[in-house]
């Protein structure tokens, strides 16, 4: 049976609860991020726990702490596909460029999930032309 | 002499498009860069606009091999949010058809190990013998890819008693030519001098990367979600998770091989002890209130996660999707370090990559 567990935490507890659950050798499963009806951006950190996912929420950040120091590749990949998403900027973070769009779509950054898509199709066709 | 080579995204020796750039000293790899995102199709974008039922035909499609891992995890979590509880002979049929994806992903997997060591002929053995295992899939879906066997509330197709004996007898015969095949594996000098030392990724590296799946316990880590976090009545079954500690191509192909042995054991287990019963709660559209809900499912490649929003209304708020090779991916540029070009595509394709799903 899998559960799953919800918690709203501030961004400063990202690191210090990052850290802990490294040091207790938890697995970082993934770290998902959405835009809420309100416009806030939503970032969930979930971490396993034997056969719970905790998942400590981040809500209404544009800048958050990189915990790629931590978890190393496990942490990088979602932040920067985050970063391409929903523009969440993440500080300390490595970025190499653009891990799923185009260098030239939304001038390299961001957004690609609060873009409408009809949006979408007109930026993708003003790449092709 | 220094060279930047690249490979790819388009390369005779990748299934799938992804680019990699060696910067190289005469014939050996120094360092190395992974780019991705050739096939993005933007699933989940387009999963924010479907009703329940048309996400599972979406998301069945994110994959042509795990087609059945990723409707699986996503009816779970709707499952979940909504309080659903699938009746038992649903679960197992579900079990069944994951583990037969996984026989024939392995098997898939495998040939195109052959395949890149240049021993083609084993490669063709193996991929005549997975026909048995597409047969199956055919026999119990219609399908030999996207089987549509997964329903919000259960399992769409049930399984008659007789095909539930020629499956079984159709098993063995499997686990016959199985065995040929292991012992090929252990014993055959050509692939092992091609594949032995070849692309390693240490233990210590493999956690701290947080890799999943046979390419993790390729490298001595224990992790696997049937065990972990079971789910679908996985804790009904018996069955070993098989671990290696050397860490290379070789326990890359070791691993799966001896993977293949469990999921035999687990399908002709669900097969013996089906439950009487139905095989899913009705055909209806399913009321999902508001919630979210992270599923974890054990995809053929690994960790398959579904984190599912939703907001009372009939379609997803948001469906994050994380396949296995978002977590093995990155561990590419450390294993090709110190390795000969020669052995770049192998070493690519040793973690058994499915850029298809990873860009969804």
């Amino acid at each position: 049976m899998q559960n799953f567990k919800s918690i709203e935490i501030k961004k400063e507890e990202i690191v210090p609860i990052a850290e802990k659950m490294r040091n207790e050798g938890r697995r970082l499963v993934m770290i998902h991020g959405y835009v809420d009806k309100e416009g806030q951006k939503i970032v969930s950190y979930q971490y396993e726990v034997g056969d719970t996912v905790e998942a400590y929420t981040v809500k209404g950040e544009d800048v958050l702490p990189t915990i790629s120091h931590i978890y190393d590749a496990s942490a990088s990949w979602p932040e920067e596909e985050l970063h391409e998403l929903i523009g969440v900027n993440f500080e300390g973070l490595n970025m190499k460029g653009r891990l799923f769009l185009p260098d030239t779509m939304f001038e390299g950054k961001g957004q690609i999930l609060v873009t409408p898509l009809n949006e979408l199709v007109k930026k993708t066709q003003g790449i092709k032309e | 002499m220094s060279y930047v080579i690249p490979i790819g995204p388009y390369h005779p020796s990748l299934e799938e498009p992804i680019h990699a750039k060696l910067y190289t000293e005469g014939e050996i790899i120094k360092d190395a860069e992974v780019f991705i995102g050739y096939n993005h199709r933007g699933i989940e974008k387009l999963a924010q606009e479907k009703n329940f039922i048309q996400t599972l035909v979406l998301v069945e499609r994110v994959c042509g091999i795990c087609s059945h891992s990723h409707p699986f995890a996503y009816a779970q979590a709707i499952e979940k949010i909504a309080n659903m509880e699938v009746p038992k002979r649903g679960q197992y049929i579900r079990v069944i058809m994951a583990e037969l994806e996984r026989l024939h992903s392995h098997y898939l997997w495998l040939g195109i190990a052959a395949h890149l060591v240049g021993y083609d002929s084993l490669f063709m053995h193996i991929w005549n013998v997975r026909e048995k295992i597409m047969d199956i899939l055919e026999a119990i879906s219609g399908n030999r890819v996207n089987y549509g066997m997964i329903i919000i509330g259960g399992s769409r197709r049930d399984i008659s008693d007789d095909l539930r004996r020629n499956i079984l007898q159709v098993l063995d015969e499997f686990k016959a030519e199985h065995e040929k095949i292991k012992e090929i594996i252990l014993n055959d000098k050509t692939l092992a001098m091609r594949t032995k030392g070849v692309g390693v990724l240490p233990k210590d590296i493999a956690i701290n990367m947080g890799t999943i799946g046979p390419h993790a316990r390729a490298s001595g880590v224990i992790v696997d979600v049937r065990k972990d976090a079971p789910y679908s009545s996985y804790e009904d079954f018996e069955f070993d998770v098989p671990v290696v500690e050397d860490g290379d191509v070789f326990a890359r192909v070791l691993i799966r091989a001896l993977e293949v042995d469990e999921s035999i054991k687990i399908i002709k287990q669900a097969l013996e002890n089906l439950p009487e019963g139905p095989i899913n709660l009705g055909m209806k559209i399913p009321k999902v209130p508001a919630g979210e809900f992270t599923q974890r499912v054990e995809a053929p490649r690994g960790q398959l996660i579904y984190y599912v929003v939703t907001d009372g209304g009939q379609t997803n708020y948001r469906v994050s999707i994380h396949v296995p090779t978002f977590k093995t991916a990155p561990t590419v540029p450390y294993m090709l370090r110190n390795n000969t070009v020669a052995d770049a595509g192998l070493i690519i394709a040793s973690i058994d990559p499915c850029f298809s799903c990873l860009d969804r």
